[in-house]
């Protein structure tokens, strides 16, 4: 099996790791790096279990080959906390009892995060379209939905807020 | 209002936290030193005899640590929660294409999967059996020795042929029914690691953990002492992981190579593998008076249960049990057939048959409210059971009964009353818009002659923190969340400070399994229980320590005070006294179900007497150019009996009727010649975040003696009527009455093209795809 040499940054942590070049970056993530968090439910791109941002992209890390991601960033579910401060995300999921079974969860924010880097205030529609690539078979969707739409309006909230402080320093 | 303190809050998830920041590790995501890897070898036929199996070239592959057969099965090799008549590995015979019958262990997955294909399996492939009715034909191949016909119901009560002659109108109609598939988001997986002194740990998702214990001990032949089974968290289940999916493959290769085993199932292994809902053929025959009153009713319930029996005969009970609905009916007739088949296998499933049933009886409802021009609730208030009526099967409804209660919730909703209005809309000219009304009760419980009990054991630990063991695993329900709100209000602590345990059989005491929407009342009437005694000890403790009678002590909030107010002492003081002399300081709960004096004959587990009722009504727009229907808005009236975590009925509530409308409009697994030919995502559809429509529900709160301040049971009967309302709505959008679920574009487009021709007749025919 031909191997190959992968220089990756994880939640903003540089590894180097030598990978068969048949690795996912799933695998590399679960079996390498011992970031669980990350799940795997179908492995060919159908359920969204695996979803990370890939340079600021979401991506099913199952499709994507851990060799395609060398000098890249990835941001998984085990980075978006900070100094054990939920993401705005992470805590709308938990207020709004969006979290059942938690399988999906991961993925499920990730692909939230990800709608909220790249579009701040999305409309339910876009809210809807940004996440129909993640299953869930627990919640029947509407409380994940209404988390990711009270997460935007707060994130909005501590935007606007921060660029008062600005203003007033 | 009630007073209490944490039931009826809508208190946060207790295992939210870790399951929002990826820290939560599920069963397959535990590593240990020295982890080998495991694959199972699938059968190559729906239907063979084998004539031998040789795994020396697996076992000469590179990696490869051991390959087991059946004759590394060391006890019975036979699982089953009803019967054990599957084989651990398959001996002399596959009956359906996940058949197990090797398994390879090694130092790699894929080193495991190449060597799948080296162990030489010959087979004597044998006539297939693909359909249910066939099945019980005389001269049909058998799939079991013992013959096709898993069991055979018969319920009568009253006199049926004077109540259809009696009857003013009289509908029949045959309802199919498909194969729906859990499709929880986790596939099987777990790991089994080895202990000393021939010890393992079986660490995998499941529903029951110490049945999984007895069967993992009966199969291995060695005591269940010796087992320890870990579930919890487990990522979704819906009946799916009743049955025993890996445990016993998991304990075997930790125990035959001394090192943990991993295996983690495909989602296709798992399709193929894994049990589904039984698909059913219901033939009703309802007859009525002029004004709507219930006279007659006869039904004909045959249920393809697949290569295995699984719970195929409970389930096929629960389907006849289902087949009344709501109402009373003096004359009935019914007969159920549970069959065997090389079609996959079925088992348990979220309504376990009431889906089936419930989509024929509703449908017929409808077909004599049109026949009659009676308004669609009226007819059901009509007949909808009271307390003390008597149930077709024979019983009378002695506990609480809320049919009325929620159907009367339900006819008051916007998308009910306000239907006319709702349906003038549509979003372009050539889609129309229905609304359609359903109701359901479901009992809860395993039934009559089966053990059915569950037990709590509370811990106050040294700092005044208290711990619940109980082995009701958490699958994503919430249940862990309501045991620690029980449990707080009954030790008048804070939430916060009660850890739960759920999901071990080293952790805590057997409360049975998460099935039959029985783990909050089962589970909290035995840590209510648990809690009192609790109560009591702290004041003996209190009293032993203020040198007085116990009598007067009182205890709340967390403080023990005798009654002339002169002293006190908290929780924390006592169990740090207690730790001190090296003591703890327990208490345990236990709790038998209670059961119905009667039992129906030849019916096992007939009746259920506690019930979840539940009315939905569905607003669905159809597109008239395909026969496309969506599902725009749904409503929930439940009565669950008291709701200890609104949250947490509403994420029920909500999944379930999302899940109900995937089995009214696209689930369906297909098999073909035994062939799964549905095994993925990509073939098999379920609901996405665009499809779900928008969701209300509300809690009519008849409230059960019997239960945990009054709760009932919820998970199941969430997604039951849902799937009539949508078929009904449709009905009612373009007169396409689909009797043959799913309702998809095809069918409905052919329901449509037929309702002047062949009206009452329904639309079957179609085909999915």
């Amino acid at each position: 099996m031909e191997a190959v040499r992968v220089r990756i940054t994880v939640n903003g942590e540089e590894h180097v790791k030598t990978v068969p070049t048949c690795m996912t970056l799933l695998r590399l993530l679960r079996e390498e790096l011992d970031l669980t968090g990350t799940k795997e439910g179908c492995s060919k791109g159908e359920c969204g279990a695996c979803t990370v941002i890939l340079d600021g992209v979401p991506v099913n890390s199952c499709l994507v080959l851990a060799y395609q991601c060398s000098g890249r960033s990835v941001v998984t579910i085990e980075g978006l906390a900070r100094d054990g401060l939920l993401h705005p995300v992470q805590e709308a999921f938990v207020r709004h009892g969006a979290v059942q079974c938690g399988f999906c969860t991961p993925g499920m924010i990730m692909s939230a995060v990800a709608l909220l880097d790249a579009n701040p205030s999305p409309t339910q529609r876009e809210i809807r379209e940004a996440i129909s690539g993640n299953l869930c078979r627990c919640t029947g969707y509407k409380a994940i939905i209404e988390a990711i739409d009270d997460a935007a309006q707060r994130m909005a909230g501590w935007v606007d807020s921060q660029a008062a402080d600005e203003a007033r320093v | 209002m009630h007073d209490f303190k944490w039931v009826g809050r809508p208190v946060t998830r207790v295992d939210a936290q870790g399951k929002v920041t990826g820290e939560q590790k599920y069963m397959g995501d535990l590593k240990f030193p020295g982890l080998a890897y495991g694959r199972v070898l699938r059968s190559r036929y729906p239907h063979a005899a084998i004539r031998s199996i040789d795994t020396a070239r697996a076992e000469g592959a590179p990696g490869v640590i051991r390959v087991l057969t059946w004759r590394d099965v060391g006890g019975l090799n036979g699982y089953g929660i009803a019967i054990p008549d599957q084989p651990v590995l398959c001996r002399d015979k596959v009956r359906y294409m996940g058949d197990a019958v090797a398994l390879v262990i090694a130092e790699s997955p894929e080193e495991a999967e190449r060597a799948l294909a080296l162990v030489d399996v010959d087979y004597e492939p044998l006539p297939l059996v693909d359909d249910a009715e066939a099945a019980m034909l005389p001269d049909s191949p058998k799939v079991h020795e013992s013959g096709n016909v898993h069991m055979q119901t018969h319920v009568e009560n009253g006199d049926v042929e004077q109540g259809f002659a009696q009857s003013d109108v009289i509908v029949e109609a045959t309802y199919t029914l498909p194969r729906q598939m859990h499709a929880f988001m986790e596939p099987e997986q777990g790991v089994g690691v080895p202990g000393p002194d021939g010890e393992a740990t079986v660490y995998c998702g499941g529903q029951h953990p110490y049945r999984d214990q007895m069967q993992v001990s009966r199969a291995l032949g060695i005591r269940p002492s010796k087992i320890r089974v870990v579930t919890s968290p487990t990522g979704g289940a819906f009946g799916g992981k009743d049955e025993v999916t890996l445990q016993i493959l998991l304990a075997m290769g930790a125990l035959a190579t001394g090192r943990p085993v991993r295996i983690v199932l495909s989602r296709e292994e798992s399709t193929v593998a894994g049990w589904k809902r039984h698909p059913m053929t219901i033939y009703m025959k309802t007859g009525a008076r002029r004004d709507g009153t219930l006279l007659a009713h006869q039904v004909r319930l045959v249920s393809d249960t697949g290569a295995y029996a699984s719970l195929g005969g409970p389930v096929t009970n629960l389907a006849l049990e289902g087949c009344t609905g709501v109402y009373r009916i003096p004359n009935i007739v019914m007969d159920g057939y549970c069959v065997y088949t090389n079609n996959g296998i079925a088992g348990a499933f979220r309504g376990f048959g009431q889906l089936q049933a419930n989509f024929a009886v509703e449908h017929q409802m409808d077909r004599l409210a049109d026949e009659l021009g009676i308004d669609p609730v009226r007819i059901r208030l009509r007949n909808a059971l009271r307390p003390g009526d008597p149930n077709p099967l024979g019983h009378h409804m002695v506990e609480s009964v809320g049919a009325i209660p929620t159907i009367e919730a339900a006819a008051k909703c916007d998308i009910w009353a306000n239907r006319e209005e709702h349906c003038k809309q549509s979003s372009a000219p050539w889609r129309r818009r229905g609304v359609g009304f359903a109701t359901e009760m479901q009992g809860t419980g395993l039934g009559v002659g089966l053990p059915d009990y569950g037990a709590a054991l509370i811990r106050l630990l040294g700092d005044g923190t208290w711990t619940v063991g109980l082995s009701c695993p958490e699958i994503g329900q919430g249940n862990s969340t309501a045991y620690a709100q029980m449990a707080a209000e009954a030790l008048e602590a804070r939430v916060q400070d009660v850890k739960v345990f759920v999901g071990d059989t080293g952790l805590g005491p057997d409360s049975g399994s998460c099935t039959a929407s029985r783990s909050v009342y089962t589970g909290g009437n035995a840590i209510f229980r648990a809690g009192a005694q609790m109560r009591d000890k702290l004041r003996n403790e209190a009293a032993g320590i203020f040198g007085c009678d116990p009598e007067e002590i009182v205890y709340s909030d967390g403080v023990c005070r005798r009654s002339d107010g002169s002293a006190g002492i908290t929780v924390q003081e006592i169990g740090a006294r207690a730790a001190a002399e090296g003591r703890e300081i327990t208490a345990d709960g236990a709790f038998i179900w209670p059961v119905s004096k009667i039992q129906i004959p030849g019916a096992v587990g007939l009746p259920h007497i506690i019930n979840t009722y539940i009315t939905h009504v569905a607003l669905v727009e159809v597109d008239e150019m395909t026969g496309e229907a969506s599902v725009l808005r749904a409503f929930a009236a439940i009565d669950c009996g008291r709701v200890i975590n609104p949250q947490g009925l509403r994420g029920q509530s909500e999944g379930g009727m999302v899940m109900g409308m995937g089995y009214a409009l696209m689930e369906d697994t297909i098999i073909e010649g035994g062939k799964t030919l549905t095994p993925n995502f990509s073939t098999y559809i379920i609901p996405t975040s665009v499809d779900a429509p928008d969701m209300d529900t509300i809690a009519c709160e008849v409230l059960e003696p019997s239960g945990p301040y009054g709760a009932k049971g919820v998970g199941e009967a969430v997604m039951v009527p849902i799937a009539p309302a949508i078929t009904l709505a449709i009905k009612n959008a373009v007169g396409a009455r689909v009797t043959h679920a799913p309702a998809t574009g095809e069918r409905v487009f052919h329901g449509m093209r037929c309702r002047d021709g062949c009206r009452g007749q329904g639309a079957g025919e179609g085909s999915i795809a």
